[in-house]
């Protein structure tokens, strides 16, 4: 792996895999100012393969097919990337589509756009897991963009206008800070040049502070969605945690790898699923943010069983709060949470992804190995540590059942 | 080394070619290489929904579970907890054909992981216990007294979840009417009751029954010793002279000689509808390949024509959603257009699907959609050669519905040699409207 900063300051994370017939690039751009209507980003993300100014939105899907390019932007809560991936032979195909993309995006279908998302996001809506998920994060985050979920999309799309897709457009590319990686068999292929080539009129912006603070979650709150033909219920506990920038980091991921994140062998589904028989999905989650994180644990169960769930929930927890962790189960999780990392990380895609994560973040986009170290070091106190610190009385509870069932809650 | 034929062939974008053996007994062992630090381990069994009845419908999937509750060797948990904590991915799936059983972990110094697996693998292939305990009392639906909820919840839980996918609720009922009578009409998942009241005995015959050496093919692929790992495959599979099975053939059936049309209604907001066809035979690798071709032109991704007409020019919102599917299966394969429309427009949006189908069936797909399709079909072939998972995967798809790796070296010379015209001509062979089952799911 090396690093090379390119000659408009972007930092490039290159990595050689030979005999692999697929490259793969990732351009991260930064978002550096926080949307303050729910759904500007979502659509300028969306407007970035709706046609250029050479390219129509047809000409350009049939374009990246005819040569099978897959070429995408996806927007998470603090970034827009885009992806490229191609046979190697049509890298600079694939480049060059992109540059046009990045550069030249006309935002011109933004009405058809915004009719197109509103629909996505009611088709998605009528899924049970989705509409808890919903509810879960727009509490967790309130009035946040980490808060922006569907139905908040939804209140605010049609007060959206151009004007404020182009202002998105123009901060993005003019005032992000901005990472490339790339990760494939490059031979004697001049890749750095071919950067340069199509690249080098895009400026970095590095060392850019973004504000973009969460406010504090100060008590718990619970939250009833009401489906009255749902099967199953869909339960969702959250609590605020601390990021990849903080000293905890590594305990808390070891932490809900035992807890819920290991797969046949974590504490909650052994428990929960294996011996009450309560759910087939079971599990934990801990989700990073750049300015916030969550640490979740979620269920779907037979409406009847929430009382059980929660207070199944509450045993594990508690557990891992006053019982220190054994050490075999600890090597367990750790050897789980370090080996299952390989999986995550096989393909170029994944690779460069992972890579242009890290030095988004400035962890150095071999963070990877720091990791490892970090993990490696988590002792049972620490796990005690943090589950106490961090799991307490503020939390999110969603539920998503019949009526009846929520009213007995 | 035990009596054992070679065979090899070549597979796509892979640096060496796969070897596939087969053991006196029948049981396949197929080794394929693949540079990097992970391997796969996986074995396919010839039985899913096809092998099932009305009266044990959801007992492949079901064995499945419990398959994972201890040998007489290692008590249940043993085999999840000793390979996850190596880093392991531990899983398996069921479907029509085929239940597979899967472990993707890190090879380990001297490929001591990798070693490892295959022995506990082998161990919980071959011999399972299935306890009592493990699968919980049979009880009655909604007896709310049941204290020991064990493995027949999960599953219950599981179908419970199905039951509020929209798609799913949808998929079961259009796959369900395009048969008459072959088994690949019940949903593999099968009913709450079935397993709730399933006995131990009967789910230990099954497994006697199709878990035979010539039913069962064990794929590892990564970066190894192929004659080390293939003596220890072999001596980790003892078979104890186990009886072989063969699956009874089945009839194909007929498609639908009439359109038909099912309506559902949810608590949801938007419209959604699957239109379903029976296709052609897996191994039958032109009709195949046609068909897939068929699907990238109609409906995969955004130079697709459906999404191009019926949402990109659309003068009007209809559609919120609309692609195609099509999945390949032993006794024939299925096709499906799925959308999701405005609920008030449902009739609008089942008239223009009609339509772009007609359109597509007269022949009107242009030599550059032709020509698109190939190149996704055979970059394809580079994606799935990036894992050893997709690898392990696409190999056991092969050897188990296809019955041979052959079809794998033919491939990329039919999708080479296949003419417009003969995609037009297979399109026509089965997609006709006539033949069509359509399921809507409207709101209350």
């Amino acid at each position: 792996m090396k690093k090379i900063i390119l000659d408009n300051n972007i930092p490039l994370v290159l990595k050689e895999n030979k005999n692999t017939p697929r490259h793969a690039l990732c351009f991260y751009f930064k978002i550096t100012e926080p949307e303050k209507k729910a759904g500007v980003y979502t659509l300028l993300n969306r407007l970035f393969l709706q046609g250029t100014k050479t390219r129509d939105a047809h000409l350009l899907a049939q374009e990246l097919d005819e040569n099978a390019i897959d070429c995408y932007s996806e927007m998470k809560q603090d970034f827009i990337r885009f992806k490229l991936q191609c046979l190697n032979e049509d890298f600079e195909k694939g480049l060059e589509i992109l540059s046009d993309i990045i550069k030249n995006s006309t935002l011109e279908d933004f009405e058809k756009e915004v009719i197109k998302l509103k629909g996505e996001i009611q088709a998605e809506l009528d899924e049970p897991k989705a509409l808890a998920m919903n509810s879960f994060y727009s509490c967790m985050f309130k009035d946040h963009p980490y808060g922006h979920t569907y139905t908040n999309i939804l209140r605010d799309i049609d007060s959206i206008t151009k004007v404020d897709i182009i202002d998105a457009y123009n901060k993005l590319i003019e005032k992000s800070p901005k990472v490339i990686s790339l990760v494939g068999d490059f031979g004697s292929e001049d890749v750095t040049g071919l950067l340069k080539k199509y690249f080098s009129d895009i400026k970095n912006n590095a060392g850019c502070k973004i504000k973009n603070d969460v406010a504090e979650l100060v008590k718990s709150e619970v939250v009833k969605v009401e489906k009255n033909d749902a099967s199953q219920a869909q339960i969702i506990q959250g609590w605020r945690v601390p990021t990849i920038f903080d000293k905890d980091y590594a305990a808390i991921m070891v932490m809900n790898t035992l807890l819920g994140a290991s797969g046949l062998s974590s504490r909650l589904f052994l428990e929960l699923r294996d011996k009450k028989g309560l759910a087939y999905v079971v599990r934990s989650s801990y989700e990073i943010y750049d300015h916030s994180a969550l640490f979740n644990v979620y269920i779907a169960t037979e409406p009847k069983n929430i009382k059980t769930s929660l207070e199944g929930f509450k045993i594990e927890l508690d557990k891992v709060k006053n019982i220190p962790v054994s050490e075999t189960e600890l090597e367990n999780a750790k050897n789980n949470l370090i080996g299952k990392r390989q999986f995550f990380s096989e393909t170029n895609l994944q690779q460069s992804s992972l890579m242009a994560y890290y030095e988004d973040k400035s962890l150095g986009a071999d963070f990877e190995q720091t990791f490892n170290k970090m993990v490696k070091e988590v002792s049972a106190e620490d796990i005690q540590r943090v589950a106490n610190s961090y799991i307490n009385d503020r939390y999110v509870l969603t539920v998503l059942a019949p009526q009846q069932y929520l009213k007995e809650m | 080394m035990e009596n054992i034929t070679k065979r090899e062939i070549n597979y796509p974008y892979l640096t060496q070619p796969v070897e596939i053996y087969e053991r006196a007994n029948g049981h396949k062992i197929v080794l394929a290489h693949k540079e990097g630090g992970l391997v796969n381990v996986s074995s396919w069994v010839k039985t899913g929904s096809i092998n099932e009845t009305d009266e044990n419908n959801g007992i492949s999937h079901f064995l499945e579970h419990l398959m994972f509750k201890g040998t007489h060797k290692h008590k249940a948990g043993y085999f999840d907890k000793t390979l996850e904590a190596k880093g392991a991915i531990v899983n398996a799936a069921t479907w029509k054909d085929y239940t597979f059983y899967y472990v993707t972990l890190p090879e380990g110094p001297d490929n001591a992981y990798l070693k490892e697996a295959i022995e506990l693998h082998a161990d919980m292939m071959l011999d399972p216990v299935i306890p009592e305990d493990e699968i919980g009392p049979a009880f009655t639906l909604g007896d709310d007294k049941v204290s020991q909820k064990r493995e027949r919840h999960v599953v219950i839980e599981e179908i419970r979840m199905r039951q509020d996918q929209p798609w799913t609720k949808i998929y079961n009922s259009t796959n369900f009417n395009m048969y008459t009578k072959h088994p690949y009409k019940r949903d593999v998942i099968g009913f709450p009751e079935t397993i709730a009241s399933i006995p131990r005995e009967t789910i230990l015959n099954y497994y006697k029954t199709h878990y035979t050496p010539n039913n069962i093919t064990t794929v590892i692929a990564g970066d190894f010793n192929h004659e080390e790992i293939l003596e220890l495959v072999c001596r980790s599979f003892d078979f104890q002279g186990r009886e072989n099975y063969n699956n009874p053939k089945h009839e194909l059936d007929t498609p639908v000689s009439e359109p038909k049309y099912i309506e559902l209604k949810g608590k949801i907001n938007t419209g959604f509808a699957i239109t379903g066809w029976l296709g052609p035979v897996a191994r039958d690798l032109k009709e195949n390949i046609a068909l897939e071709i068929v699907n990238v032109v109609l409906g995969e991704g955004q130079s697709s024509r459906l999404y191009q007409n019926l949402i990109e020019k659309s003068d009007m919102p209809v559609f919120n959603i609309v692609t195609t599917d099509f999945y390949n299966f032993k006794d024939g394969g299925n096709f499906f257009v799925q959308a999701n429309y405005k609920a008030d427009k449902k009739e609008l949006a089942l008239e223009l699907i009609k339509k772009e189908m007609t359109n597509f069936l007269n022949g009107d797909m242009t030599e550059r959609e032709f020509n698109k399709a190939k190149k996704k079909l055979k970059a394809r072939f580079a994606e799935s050669a990036e894992t050893v998972s997709d690898i392990a995967e696409n190999i056991g798809y092969y050897m188990t519905v296809c019955d041979d790796l052959d079809l794998v070296e033919q491939y990329p010379h039919i999708l080479e040699e296949i003419t417009i015209d003969d995609v037009n001509k297979i399109a026509n062979k089965y997609l006709g409207l006539n033949h069509s089952v359509t399921t809507v799911l409207l709101p209350e």
